[in-house]
């Protein structure tokens, strides 16, 4: 493998901490990926495994949602020995570009939030989506943000209300990552208000 | 040069995995603590093997990096610590505060402004500020749970009633992101300010504790008080630095042997230095 799994992985740790200690910042796992090539099985992009490569090991769990998850979800724990587990109970859940219509919005709703005792034995969500890119189609707020930033994904379905409500009881809640095609990486901790800017049909409605 | 006999960073990477995770989920919940499992170091426990471990498993090849222990880079302690992470990374370490990219500290956070390219890794001995009331780990958590601060109130209020001001010296508790109150590591109340909306993220590691807990930057940050009392930092008005001349810092009062008399001195060495020079050259020129 190409990858070194000491100084690459500590590479894409530090971008995940980046962009998860500064919502909004898009940060780029382009020179790490390009190190995978020719050599993932998993079916996952280069990013996602870069991703499962960085946080996953025999002492947590993960899911894969896609229409092959089980060929990825056996991949991935051959790579890094993490078992899999239900929905409700994976530290780690993966949503593939190939998922189902609406696998973001179930995993969100079925991902384990933790509990007010303990709100960091809940899940992150990780999915591949659509292009990661500045623009102001999302505006985001709270800590790591100072006033407010936007940003583009291209995402469709019921997503943001779904995290909304997921994360309605601060501080349990989830914590999500995406990555797009381009390994463009973006971490929407719970924390993060997410609005969408919605498209005035009419100006005229009172 | 570094050492080849050791894993880089000193860790094995499932150590560095198991700090990470917990780390990131520390600044998705501002002020909480994450546990984990922290590892037995080469440096006596009580020498900031909480921050260290946090060091280790961010630093990478690229990284610059400054250790300062109660304002200064030569302690014992802060040596002993750069000499572990250089030995084991080969990272260029400097004193200056602006070049490094990861600063480690006990007991301070620097004079000049943190960047947003930079992390501030703090040392702390205890990491639970309701423990002065309740020392039930189990309780403290359940405190914390249920937002229930009443306690940690009170015993800000007693201290009031007894000494008639809040004479907490350092680690003033603050409240993060109007839901945790979270000890800052004992830095002097004339630092807690510089957490509030701060550029850079900040870390907090607690190694016998076995907690990691972060202010992301940007994050409110707001000093317990009263409104008949309210909170303030150190003051060291009408005085400055003997050397440097500089104000409106953190300055540590030392005695003249010889006179007797009595002086000040920047606390933050590194800045003091940095003061210094560029007055020498802009002397020069
Ligand atoms: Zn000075």
């Amino acid at each position: 493998m190409k990858l070194d799994i000491v100084h690459d992985l500590q590479s894409v740790y530090r971008k995940l901490v980046d962009s998860t200690s500064r919502p909004g910042l898009i940060t780029d796992l382009g020179k790490e990926a390009a190190l995978l090539d020719g050599e993932n099985e998993t079916g996952c992009s280069h990013s996602l495994l870069l991703l499962a490569l960085t946080l996953l090991d025999p002492e947590v769990t993960f899911k894969v949602f896609s229409a092959n998850a089980d060929r990825a979800e056996k991949e991935l724990n051959q790579l890094t020995f993490a078992k899999t587990a239900e929905a409700d109970q994976a530290d780690y859940l993966f949503i593939l570009d190939d998922a189902e219509e609406g696998s973001l919005e179930d995993a969100i709703q079925r991902a384990n939030p933790g509990t007010y005792l303990n709100p960091h034995k809940s899940a992150v969500i990780i999915a591949e989506t659509g292009a990661i890119r500045d623009g102001d189609h999302l505006v985001l707020k709270g800590p790591g943000i100072q006033t407010s930033t936007p940003v583009n994904v291209e995402m469709d379905g019921n997503w943001i209300r779904r995290r909304e409500e997921k994360n309605k009881e601060y501080p349990v809640g989830v914590d999500l990552i995406f990555v797009d095609q381009n390994n463009q990486l973006l971490s929407l901790p719970r924390t993060t208000q997410v609005t969408e800017k919605r498209v005035v049909m009419n100006e005229w409605v009172m | 040069m570094m050492n080849t006999a050791y894993n880089f960073a000193f860790f094995d990477e499932g150590s560095k995995r198991e700090i990470r995770r917990a780390t990131l989920k520390a600044i998705a919940i501002p002020g909480y603590q994450v546990p984990f499992a922290s590892r037995e170091m080469p440096i006596g426990r009580g020498w900031g093997t909480g921050g260290l471990q946090l060091t280790l498993a961010l630093i990478g090849k690229k990284d610059v990096l400054k250790v300062i222990d109660q304002g200064s880079d030569e302690s014992v302690n802060a040596v002993s610590i750069k000499k572990l992470v250089s030995d084991t990374t080969g990272v260029q370490l400097t004193e200056s505060a602006s070049e490094a990219t990861i600063i480690q500290s006990r007991h301070r956070i620097p004079e000049v402004p943190l960047k947003k390219e930079q992390i501030l890794v703090l040392q702390v001995p205890l990491p639970e500020p309701l423990r002065y009331f309740e020392p039930s780990e189990h309780e403290t958590k359940k405190l914390h749970a249920e937002k229930e601060y009443s306690g940690a109130w009170l015993m800000l209020f007693e201290q009031i009633m007894k000494y008639g001001s809040m004479t907490t010296g350092a680690d003033h508790p603050v409240m993060v992101h109007d839901r945790y109150v979270m000890a800052p590591s004992p830095i002097p109340r004339f630092d807690n300010h510089k957490m509030d909306e701060n550029e850079a993220l900040i870390l907090l590691g607690a190694g016998r504790e076995k907690k990691v807990y972060a202010v992301p930057p940007f994050t409110k940050i707001v000093s317990l008080d009263f409104e008949d009392y309210p909170f303030e930092g150190e003051s060291f008005e009408g005085k400055c630095c003997r050397l440097c001349g500089s104000e409106g810092v953190f300055l540590d009062e030392l005695i003249d042997e010889g006179t007797g008399e009595t002086y000040y001195q920047c606390n933050d060495t590194g800045y003091c230095y940095e003061v210094l020079n560029k007055a020498e050259k802009a002397g020069v020129n």
